[in-house]
């Protein structure tokens, strides 16, 4: 915004209660102006929003399982008591590190890092391809950082969640009533041991004395609760635990491939002729190379380059 | 009050309106911009352990791919006392055993009644997990490798170390053992900032003493998981077996009855049973692993 328009801005608020008529017009101008100004601010808010979520989401892991057949494998006889009163599902999850290769990049991996590392304190690079020099830029592999931790769910085999308990009565006396409901052995019910009950919340935590029972209520969705002469059907759910172990957070860094840039026009060659080409110079000790593991480009479409420890 | 002074009036709440407005879209902007800045996105506000990685020719086209990998998937289903897990290998022998919910298995002497269930495992299909640094948490890294410690003994030996106030810790809560570096965390807060900010420390370990380093530590959450059950059509469960045979015996009989194709039966690949009075844990993972 113009400094001047500022001051315009300035005279007219100074002046507003001069009650002028003459100057509606300018004031709606002014107010146009404003409601213009503001629409942009939303407008750059919002995008800012976008980003700023996009980006939390980044520090985020999200990733679904594929379903896979599963076998028995084993009996254990853990001496962990605890575990014989949970079914547990656990898993690793691992980074998978990769760099989108663009259109006119490569890379190439050393076999030693000195190389590697020569290579990318030189900087430019002059490499023949048909009858042209290309100049090239090294540099190190931008990776992303990773994380790596293990998930244990734990579906108790004891303990069932109940929701959606009406709140009619005083917490002690519906702790009763929850306690009797779920001991009624003719709704698949039994020994109750506790009742953790929110009368807030209005949902409760029942554990059960002997395992099976917890199953056998879970196999409907919902389950009778008696009040006086009155039945309700309460939600019953599995009770579930988790557990975040092992979690660490680290950064890739490559140290054998480096990324070379400046291969935009050279389209009209396939890759893998290229490859060649860049892995010939590359290779050469004059030109600053050594032993070649692998060379990458992309000419015309991005690839995603995996890396691995 | 003549239709201009109206206008005027109106048009000068409707400016005060705009300005205010503007002052709260210009703050929230400066917000969000400052937010954004100090958004944990790639860039941790500190270094943290470096693993280092090779590109050997694995590529793949698109852009779409999975950020991690998913392994060792298992998954623990307590059995108890008095029950046995058949396995067949044809799922149809299952679905024809488990349509009788009671089994009886007629002995010498005695007869044994059963009941046979089908077995769901809770699978999780999906989850999120977000990262955040921890306040009470710190990462110690710089453990050399080859060290002549279990890991209970290294979790020790650090815990004492940094348990003492004199080299500037405090009483620690929780600990773990990681990928090249150890997670501590500390009743109190300025413990972790304390240390974090000395940041270089020289720990006995084993009889020697070894440059250690702290920093600070990003801390997960579980923000979702969701299960569901997955149905193992191979799989019958016996249940409520009577305390009459021992384990050996118990399980050849129980194995005879259920190949028995006259009793719904058919070839049965494995059969475990956890005789009355003990536990058993049942581990499954995936086919093809």
């Amino acid at each position: 915004m113009a400094t001047g328009e500022d001051k315009e801005k300035q005279a007219l608020k100074a002046d507003w209660h001069d009650d002028k008529p003459k100057k509606d017009e300018q004031y709606q101008k002014l107010i146009d102006e404003m409601v213009k100004e503001n629409v942009q601010l939303k407008e750059e808010i919002q995008k800012l929003e976008v980003e700023l979520q996009e980006a939390t989401k980044t520090a985020q892991v999200q990733e679904d399982i594929p379903e896979t057949k599963l076998k028995f494998t084993s009996l254990e006889n853990p001496e962990n008591y605890r575990q014989f009163l949970n079914t547990c599902c656990s898993f690793q999850v691992s980074p998978h590190f990769t760099y989108e290769l663009q259109k006119g990049e490569a890379l190439i991996t050393f076999e030693k890092e000195e190389v590697a590392q020569r290579v990318i304190r030189m900087g430019k690079h002059h490499v023949q391809i048909q009858d042209v020099f290309v100049e090239i830029m090294a540099k190190p592999v931008p990776l992303k950082l990773g994380v790596r931790f293990q998930v244990h769910v734990e579906v108790s085999k004891m303990k069932i969640n109940v929701t959606e308990i009406p709140d009619e009565l005083p917490e002690s006396q519906m702790r009763d009533k929850l306690e009797l409901s779920f001991s009624k052995s003719r709704n698949g019910g039994g020994e109750v041991e506790c009742v953790e009950y929110d009368k807030q919340a209005g949902s409760a935590v029942i554990t059960f004395v002997e395992t099976g029972v917890a199953d056998k209520i879970l196999k409907n969705k919902d389950y009778p609760l008696y009040i006086n002469q009155n039945c309700h059907r309460v939600v019953v759910s599995s009770y579930i635990e988790t557990h975040l172990k092992k979690f660490q957070v680290f950064s890739g860094i490559s140290k054998r491939t480096v990324l070379l840039t400046g291969l935009q026009n050279v389209e009209v060659m396939d890759e893998e002729t290229v490859e060649d080409l860049v892995n010939i110079h590359f290779q050469r000790e004059k030109n600053g190379g050594g032993e070649v593991d692998v060379v990458k480009c992309s000419l015309s479409q991005p690839h995603i380059a995996y890396f691995q420890e | 009050m003549s239709a201009t002074e109206d206008t005027a009036l109106y048009s000068g709440s409707q400016f005060r309106f705009l300005q205010e407005e503007q002052a709260r879209l210009k703050m929230r902007l400066q917000e969000l911009k400052r937010e954004l800045r100090n958004c944990p996105q790639n860039k941790v506000p500190f270094p943290v352990p470096e693993v280092p990685l090779v590109f050997r020719g694995q590529t793949q086209q698109g852009t779409e791919v999975p950020k991690s990998l998913v392994s060792n998937l298992r998954i623990y289903y307590p059995l108890p006392g008095g029950s046995a897990l058949v396995n067949f290998d044809d799922p149809k022998v299952a679905d024809r055993v488990l349509q009788q919910k009671e089994h009886k298995i007629d002995l010498e002497e005695i007869r044994l009644r059963v009941q046979v269930q089908p077995l769901e495992l809770p699978v999780v299909t999906a989850f999120q997990v977000s990262s955040q640094m921890s306040g009470q948490r710190v990462l110690i890294s710089g453990l050399p490798a080859g060290l002549k410690l279990r890991d209970e003994e290294l979790l020790d030996k650090l815990e004492i170390f940094f348990g003492k106030t004199k080299n500037g810790g405090g009483d620690v809560e929780s600990r773990e053992l990681l990928h090249g570096g150890v997670m501590l965390g500390f009743t109190k807060d300025e413990v972790a900032q304390n240390l974090c900010r000395i940041g270089q420390f020289t720990v006995p370990l084993g009889g020697q003493e070894f440059p250690l380093k702290v920093s600070p530590y990003m801390s997960g959450e579980i923000q979702k998981a969701e299960i569901r059950p997955q149905s193992m059509s191979q799989s019958v469960l016996v249940l409520n077996i009577p305390d009459v045979l021992d384990g050996p015996e118990l399980h050849d009989i129980l194995e005879i009855h259920f190949q028995k194709p006259t009793r719904g039966g058919g070839e049965v690949e494995t059969l475990i049973v956890v005789p009355p009075g003990q536990q058993g844990l049942a581990v499954f993972t995936p086919e093809s692993c």
